[in-house]
């Protein structure tokens, strides 16, 4: 414990020292704790985070690096030190180059994808942590051609990282499966050119309209789960599949009075989907849609809905999936007190399992430098996995400081 | 002689016709000449932004902005760079003079990595950042959204001011009137009295100091009180600069995203 304050205390002082000087170094310390609503009351995640970024100027570059040193009391792996971010800038007039670690993000619309498939997410605690923490960076390259009214831009990621997912055995937010099951999940393919991501987006930003049109060659990065049984340790394993796809598709965002439509189409090349045996899988042609509204309705309310839209073409009755499957999502927000409170509730619906995902939150600025927050978290539903999670309601309570 | 009494006449007509100009000026008048009043085509300044609540603590935002002027139209970008929690954080708008047309108005979230395009209507009569100044009141509201009257003239601080009154015309704004003195020496407020819908005084913006900065004049620094809730925000200006070299690529989304 000593040698934790010891670090922090040695963070704050090259922090304040920072301030004088030509580098730019922030960041911040939160501790995020929650706690099942229904008996035994278990811990669901109880995690204190150290964030460090720094960056360094020359003339037309920059060096960005962010830092993640946490302890995890439910998830003891994920205690340690992860790098971020870390990924150098160059940009002039006519070109911005990043290479490096880095999160890509791609598309308009809040928490679903569908043509941003670059950066992949970490659902290893379900959705309980920020956003930026959510999305994983990607070691990549991209070059930007940054116009007036058009932006393009070509993304080359060599080695691809996938969903990481709550596979472990201690993890509350594991999905149901076969006890003494081996998992077979990789983090990502083989480092070859050819299993490389790359991807072009083309963006325009009008004076009515922003839009964009996107490809890219990538892999299915949230796993289709296949059983099979090892005969050599006599168990069953379960595989966790991805294979290579194409998506082409693009993104909308109008401003129409108070509301700002949204809307993303891609269709996804050999889109691989689990069969409902969970013996083997498919790739077929899928499209998917997504349309949006957000309405700034004044005196600091804020309305979002987003409704998303799947498709599978040459479809087959194997396949767990439903030839046309949808969710939704709303988020309600509103800021009081000059500010300093606001209050939040989202929700996720997925519509043919008739489940759903409520998050009920309040975050309060005590100064400048100190945010709490505490929210309920609700799941329910027929099925699905969101069903499943029943007994995951949680409340839970953050503070975050930043220096 | 004829000739002396020949440029007399002529002095004096012009100074009549001068004060029948006056007298004929109108409260639109006065605003028009504060929109026109002379602030280069291109200008930047540091804001120091310090919101103080009714128990006296102390919160602070710090601003850099860019505007450039394109015909009518106004150009701005902000980054933010204190607090922490929102330093990198950037927000474009295009002002269009054209009362029918919305702004333009996009904003960079460097949490989320992502620019959003955000509704140009509503948040005009959003409070900017949690202080007590509205977008309107940061950005420029257009002059014929209002009925200006021009009430009185009358000295505030030893300084000659018109009194204007100014109406919405539509009625989903946050006040119900506003009353203007506008400097005639430098055509700056001296201080304006924001009315609520039900005509009671809501906040009140006492400019403190003006500064004149090759030629330009322009605020230094300002406070706006909520009377209601004794909130006020003090607003001071620094670094400001006019007709600096700024061009279009200045106020582009990717400009946005790269900071500062």
């Amino acid at each position: 414990m000593i040698r934790w304050i010891w670090f922090f205390a040695g963070i704050l002082a090259v922090a304040a020292a920072a301030q004088e000087s030509p580098f730019q170094f922030n960041g911040f310390v939160d501790t995020y704790h929650a706690v099942q609503t229904e008996w035994p009351h278990d811990l669901m995640s109880s995690r204190t985070r150290l964030r460090t970024e720094m960056r360094v100027d020359y003339d037309n570059a920059y060096l960005f690096a962010s830092l993640n040193a946490m302890h995890n009391s439910v998830l003891e792996d994920r205690t340690g030190v992860q790098l971020q971010e870390a990924y150098f800038n160059y940009q002039n007039d006519v070109v911005e180059i990043r290479a490096g670690r880095q999160i890509v993000v791609w598309g308009v619309a809040d928490g679903l994808r569908v043509t941003d498939l670059i950066s992949p997410v970490d659902y290893t605690e379900f959705m309980s942590s920020d956003y930026d923490d959510l999305r994983m960076a990607v070691d990549g390259f991209r070059v930007k051609y940054p116009g007036e009214r058009v932006n393009a831009e070509i993304v080359y990621v060599p080695a691809p990282r996938y969903f990481q997912m709550p596979l472990e055995e201690e993890n509350p937010w594991r999905p149901d499966m076969p006890e003494n099951a081996i998992l077979d999940f990789p983090d990502g393919p083989d480092t070859r050119f050819k299993n490389g991501d790359f991807g072009t987006r083309l963006s325009f930003f009008l004076s009515n309209v922003d839009f964009s049109v996107s490809a890219l060659h990538a892999h299915n990065q949230s796993p289709v789960t296949v059983a099979g049984y090892d005969f050599e340790k006599d168990s069953i394993v379960i595989y966790g599949i991805h294979e290579p796809m194409t998506m082409i598709g693009g993104d909308m965002s109008m401003p129409l009075g108070e509301f700002v439509i949204r809307a993303e189409v891609a269709e996804y090349f050999s889109d691989a989907l689990g069969y409902a045996n969970s013996l083997d899988y498919a790739r077929k042609n899928t499209f998917n849609a997504l349309g949006g509204v957000d309405w700034y309705a004044g005196d600091n309310w804020t309305l979002m809905v987003q409704y998303l839209h799947k498709y599978i073409a040459d479809y087959s009755h194997e396949l767990a999936a439903e030839k046309n499957s949808s969710e939704m999502t709303f988020r309600i927000s509103k800021e009081l007190l000059n500010n300093t409170l606001k209050l939040s509730l989202y929700g996720m619906f997925d519509i043919d399992n008739l489940a759903y995902y409520g998050r009920a939150s309040g975050d309060y600025a005590l100064t400048d430098q100190v945010t709490l927050s505490a929210g309920y978290d609700h799941f329910g539903g027929k099925r699905g996995q969101l069903a499943k999670y029943k007994k995951n309601r949680e409340i839970w309570a953050k503070a975050k400081y930043y220096f | 002689m004829n000739k002396k009494m020949l440029k007399k006449a002529a002095v004096l007509v012009m100074a009549f016709a001068a004060m029948v100009a006056a007298e004929n000026l109108t409260g639109r008048d006065v605003v028009q000449k504060v929109h026109d009043r002379p602030d280069g085509d291109t200008r930047s300044s540091e804001l120091s932004m310090t919101l103080v609540n009714k128990a006296g603590s102390k919160r602070e935002r710090k601003i850099t902005s860019f505007a450039m002027d394109v015909g009518k139209d106004t150009k701005q970008i902000m980054f933010f760079r204190y607090p922490n929690d929102v330093k990198g954080t950037g927000f474009l708008t295009v002002d269009y003079d054209d009362i029918n047309k919305d702004d333009d108005k996009w904003l960079y979230l460097p949490a989320m990595k992502k620019t959003r395009r955000i509704s140009g209507k509503s948040s005009k009569t959003d409070y900017f950042m949690g202080s007590d100044f509205t977008y309107d009141d940061v950005g420029q509201r257009n002059i014929d959204e209002d009925t200006h009257t021009l009430v009185r003239e009358e000295k505030v601080d030893g300084v000659d001011c018109w009194v204007i009154e100014s109406v919405p015309k539509k009625g989903d704004e946050i006040f119900s009137k506003k009353i203007s003195w506008i400097r005639k020496d430098c055509l700056i407020a001296a201080k304006v009295e924001y009315y609520d819908k039900l005509g009671k005084l809501h906040r009140f913006l006492k400019v403190e100091k003006v500064v004149q900065v090759d030629g330009f004049w322009a605020i230094g620094l300002m406070t706006m009180e909520n009377v209601q809730t004794n909130h006020k925000t003090i607003l001071e200006f620094s670094d400001l600069k006019f007709n600096i070299p700024l061009d279009a690529k200045t106020f582009t989304v990717p400009r946005l995203e790269r900071g500062l």
